[in-house]
């Protein structure tokens, strides 16, 4: 059922009424009956299509609640007063129909009130307030006058006062859905329905005899045939559900409720007395456990609120000490990133200082040195030295990734400058080993970047395909750009790697068994270095090899935004 | 006194002090050496000289302080400095540009580096 239909059926309804004002009395009667019973037919189907199969046990008894008031006036109007053409007796049939009816609609309202998650200590003791002042007002203007009316039945007097203490019911469940009030078509379709049942009973009550000259109560009672039939046929109904945000708070509401309450006795004794009839003692007890149920309620509020107060209170402690042990724990971290870059820094250093003097002594000595032979284990010296400089920079470096304190000033770099520079100084040690080596240069776009850290990568690649490739072999160089990425490949056609050693080729230390088998130095650091370099610029770095073909690098570089 | 022109090296190591100093020797200058940063001054006080070699970790006086001090001085304000350290890192290599050395290099290094740098500096 869309929500179009209902609005249409909600017009048809007040259309309905409107014509029920311009017909004759016979026709009028009948018309009484069709609204409703057509409205019951509207709830019911409503409730088929729009309910959930687990809630509809509220919305059937509502159904049946509505359908036994229909067959009262089913009674009253087609029975009576077009079959037998005279006023029903009171009490008669449509009597005992119509109070069968109530508590039918007053259980579902209660369930749906349930459903709303209102029934809490809490709003129990609200629900009590509300009935005790409701029941005040209903004892004293509408169930008592009936005591003294010298009605001839006793039978007659109770049913009269069961209407106004049926409706005392309904207007505690009235109230609490507008304590609760959701914004919900339905919802407010449903609350100002039984308001209007409410409405048109209590005017009947006042009235107390007979249907003269309160025609236009009818007009309340179909209206609300007409809107609790709405209420269900607009979608809107399934939608009801509770409002989560059930802090404890002295709302308006609930302070309107309660001050209601509290002035509900007084305000009767002073309406009683200027009057002039007779004060009741009953309205005094009343009025007492009024105003205690509604102390106790304030108190509990009150306690509700403070102790939300406090738990925000502790809960904000807390959070601020948390972040006072953060902003330490951050302190000696970042304390201890010093102390651990002032180390790193002191190892090369320490390291470094030695390695000039050897370094520099034996070039003197080298340069002195006539006899060949000597000359050439000075050469050995050297190399030697020249290693181990470049593995305790190598092991620095690794160290600074493995601590995370890498850092990297990046600035536009034109990559394909950078292999040129690698090629050209990797050129002299090619040579020597035999081997030729070809820079194709293609041109690239800027990539953001550390020139010196890119020039250690290219380099680390470059030695590394001179090394493994054997005399007579060749290495290229070539750079492109693709897919927003500047590629870099470096191909050999050296020894090749095995499948199990491409898998670990970027592990720290890790040498493979080709190396080992030849010999053939490193520290197994600079594919790792070159790794990091490359993840640190947010590229990738693969690498494809055919054992005994040649071994192809290839490093992507995300082009500069 | 003689026309060789005149280089002052301070380092804490004395063997690469004394390298250094055999090596600048030998290329020609009138070479005084000095194993602090304060000895350094003092040479520099008492003789300006055309190019200074200053290590970077030195004790009483470093090797970046003595550049500061060289700086601000009226009369050595302009005298060339060449840093010379094992502490490699690049900003090691940048704050010793930033304070007003005229170059920086790295240990170990290759003389020809440390001559082509006098020679680019004194030319």
């Amino acid at each position: 059922m869309t929500s179009k239909r209902a609005w249409s059926a909600l017009a048809a309804g007040a259309a309905a009424i409107v014509v029920y004002y311009l017909i004759p009395g016979r026709e009028q009667s009948a018309l009484y009956f069709v609204i409703g019973a057509t409205s019951v037919v509207g709830i019911f189907v409503g409730v088929r299509r729009n309910t959930a199969v687990e809630q509809r046990l509220a919305w059937y008894l509502f159904t049946v609640g509505l359908a036994l008031e229909v067959a009262g006036d089913f009674v009253g109007t087609i029975v009576y007063e077009l079959g037998l053409n005279r006023e029903p007796p009171v009490p008669g049939i449509d009597d005992v129909l119509y109070l069968a009816g109530y508590p039918f609609l007053i259980v579902a309202a209660f369930m749906l009130v349930q459903r709303l998650r209102l029934v809490r200590s809490g709003v129990v003791l609200d629900s009590l307030i509300v009935f005790l002042a409701v029941g005040l007002v209903q004892w004293v203007y509408f169930i008592d006058p009936y005591n003294h009316e010298g009605l001839s039945h006793t039978a007659e007097r109770l049913v009269s006062q069961a209407y106004p203490a049926m409706d005392a019911f309904l207007l505690v469940a009235v109230g609490q859905l507008l304590m609760r009030y959701v914004k919900n078509v339905s919802f407010a379709a449903f609350i100002a329905g039984i308001a209007s049942l409410i409405v048109a009973d209590e005017v009947f009550a006042i009235a107390n005899s007979g249907y003269a000259g309160l025609d236009w109560i009818d007009a309340f009672f179909l209206g609300s045939y007409v809107l609790l039939a709405f209420a269900t046929l607009h979608p809107s109904v399934e939608e009801i559900h509770a409002n989560e945000d059930d802090s404890a708070r002295l709302a308006l509401p609930r302070l309107v409720l309660l001050g209601g309450a509290l002035l509900t006795a007084p305000c009767v004794l002073l309406a009683e007395k200027a009057a002039g009839h007779r004060t009741h003692l009953s309205v005094g007890i009343f009025g007492v456990l009024v105003a205690l149920a509604v102390l106790l309620r304030i108190v509990g509020v009150l306690r509700d609120v403070e102790s939300a107060h406090s738990a925000e209170q502790r809960a904000r402690r807390e959070s601020e000490t948390a972040q006072q042990l953060l902003a330490v724990q951050n302190q000696r971290l970042r304390e201890l990133d010093t102390l651990k870059d002032e180390f790193l820094s002191s190892v090369s250093h320490e390291l470094r200082t030695p390695l000039t003097s050897i370094q520099g002594y034996v070039e003197l000595l080298r340069e002195d040195e006539g006899n060949p032979m000597k000359r050439g284990y000075l050469d050995i010296i050297e190399r030697n030295s020249e290693r181990l400089l470049g593995l305790v920079a190598d092991v620095l470096f690794a160290a600074r990734v493995l601590e995370g304190q890498l850092r990297f000033e990046f600035q536009p770099v034109d990559v394909a400058r950078l292999v040129h520079q690698a090629v050209e100084e990797a050129r002299p040690r090619a040579t020597s080993a035999g081997i030729e080596l070809l820079a194709h240069d293609g041109t690239a776009p800027e990539v953001d970047g550390e020139p010196a850290r890119l020039s250690q990568l290219l380099d680390n690649l470059v030695s590394n395909a001179i090394k493994f490739t054997p005399n007579g072999g060749r290495v290229d160089v070539r750079t492109s750009a693709a897919d927003g990425f500047v590629r870099i490949e470096v191909s050999d056609t050296g020894v090749g790697l095995s499948a199990a050693d491409r898998d670990h080729l970027f592990e720290r230390f890790f040498r493979s068994q080709t190396a080992l088998e030849r010999q053939i130095q490193g520290t197994g650091l600079g594919l790792y270095i070159s790794r990091a370099i490359v993840e640190a610029h947010g590229g990738r770095i693969g690498v494809t090899s055919v054992e005994g073909e040649g071994t192809t690098f290839l490093v992507e570089l995300p082009v500069r935004a | 006194m003689n026309h060789r022109p005149y280089v002052i090296c301070a380092d804490d190591d004395r063997d690469i002090l004394s390298l250094v100093a055999l090596r600048l020797e030998r290329s020609g200058f009138d070479v005084a050496t000095a194993n602090d940063g304060e000895e350094a001054l003092a040479l520099a006080r008492a003789r300006r000289p055309v190019v200074v070699v200053l290590d970077v970790m030195m004790p009483r006086l470093d090797g970046v302080e003595l550049v500061k001090t060289l700086r601000a001085d009226a009369d050595l304000g302009d005298v060339k400095i060449i840093l010379l350290s094992a502490r490699a890192q690049d900003t090691d290599v940048a704050r010793g540009l930033a304070v007003g050395a005229d170059a920086y290099l790295v240990k170990p290094f290759k003389y020809t580096e440390l001559a082509e740098e006098i020679e680019r500096l004194t030319r």
